[in-house]
């Protein structure tokens, strides 16, 4: 077993709870085709849950660190301005 | 400043074995630069430098796709009615005039006034709107999409039909309105129930409404502007601004998808152990967003 796949085995329970998150974000954009309103909050709670999910995963394994908080915040910003230009715009 | 690509995309000593751009300072930079494109679209699109979002906006293609749904459903096709393309007109000026995006007004206007306005005597009438649409064929399969717009597109009591595309602004964001009314005139009818049924309450479900104003008299005032009309129709524009910041945001996101696909490859080839965030995570984050970015539509319907 490669190291990278015995990690995976090892987060699964967190690699899933994020990747449900993401699913159901994905799924609530296609049910809400057009309705932005829904669509935008969707989007933020998706980012604030990746970035809660990271400092609570790296928590729980000891490795929390600021250059790692900022690093989830940077993507997080990255994603939710993408979405909000698009939707908003 | 290293300018070698690799210095970029590779984890290597010089950009402390993580790829640069998945740096966070990077990654502020690059929503900065965003930030700063969109106000340069929006700064252009003002400026008329590309597409409103009406420029593809063709009201005798709306009517064609109509048409050719209903004709895939087993329907006759509508005919268009000039006089239902004033009233239509009208209305979405008077949306755009008044600021408001539904199918009342705010001083409560209904959508049958403007048929009654035109001398448009109808025994059935319906509405269905819809803004911000890149193309008909959107705007069409969005209502399609609607059970209640289905329903008006797809009605077997309607005749005739006709379209408005209005540009303008909507609450400060610009904006482009279809409105598409049905309606079966009076006179095209026998009437079975000499007694009119009740107007409805809830659109775009409209249906048997009987005119309250049969007036013939076409008020040359409430004519619709010739703006919206060759705004609506002016060839010189290509691509909309909602396409600009998709194509950027794709092109951003794969990028990013890319260096970290290459960065995780090179760090497990290498077998280094590295502090930070976990690269599956953001893979899924960006993945994510990617999905929306394909999904997302521009138009919304009423």
């Amino acid at each position: 077993m490669t190291k990278s796949f015995e990690r995976a085995i090892k987060h699964l329970p967190h690699i899933a709870s994020l990747y449900g998150v993401f699913l159901i974000t994905a799924v609530i954009f296609v049910l809400f085709s057009f309705n932005k309103a829904v669509q935008v909050s969707a989007l933020a709670a998706a980012a604030s849950a990746y970035v809660t999910w990271g400092v609570v995963h790296h928590l729980i394994h000891d490795d929390l660190t600021i250059a790692v908080i900022i690093e989830y915040l940077a993507f997080a910003l990255l994603g939710f301005v993408i979405g909000v230009t698009l939707l908003l715009r | 400043m290293n300018l070698n690509p690799a210095h970029f995309f590779i984890p290597r000593h010089s950009n402390g074995h993580k790829a640069k751009i998945l740096h966070s300072t990077s990654i502020f930079f690059i929503v900065l630069t965003l930030l700063s494109v969109q106000i340069a679209v929006n700064f252009a699109a003002k400026k008329g430098l590309v597409l409103g979002f009406a420029a593809n906006i063709s009201p005798s293609e709306v009517i064609r796709l109509t048409n050719l749904k209903r004709q895939e459903n087993g329907l006759s096709p509508l005919v268009e009615n000039k006089t239902l393309d004033q009233a239509a007109l009208a209305k979405g000026t008077d949306m755009i005039n008044k600021g408001y995006w539904a199918h009342v007004s705010p001083d409560g206007i209904q959508p049958w006034k403007f048929f009654g306005d035109f001398g448009y005597d109808y025994r059935y009438a319906g509405e269905n709107l819809a803004r911000d649409f890149s193309d008909p064929a959107s705007a069409v399969d969005a209502w399609m999409a609607s059970s209640s717009h289905r329903e008006n597109m797809l009605s077997s009591k309607y005749r005739e039909i006709g379209i408005g595309v209005v540009d303008g602004k909507l609450a400060g964001v610009d904006t482009t309105i279809i409105v598409q009314f049905f309606g079966t005139k009076m006179a095209d009818t026998i009437p079975v129930q000499p007694v009119a049924k009740a107007e409805p309450t809830v659109a775009p479900i409209v249906g048997q409404v009987k005119a309250a104003t049969p007036l013939p008299t076409v008020n040359p005032t409430v004519l619709p502007t010739a703006t919206p009309a060759v705004a609506a129709t002016s060839p010189q524009l290509q691509v909309s601004p909602f396409n600009i910041t998709r194509s950027i945001s794709l092109g951003v996101i794969s990028v990013l998808i890319i260096a970290l696909v290459v960065d995780t490859f090179v760090i497990e080839k290498k077998r280094l152990v590295r502090a930070g965030g976990r690269a599956y995570a953001h893979f899924a984050f960006l993945g994510m967003i990617l999905a929306i970015l394909i999904i997302a539509k521009v138009g919304q319907i009423l």
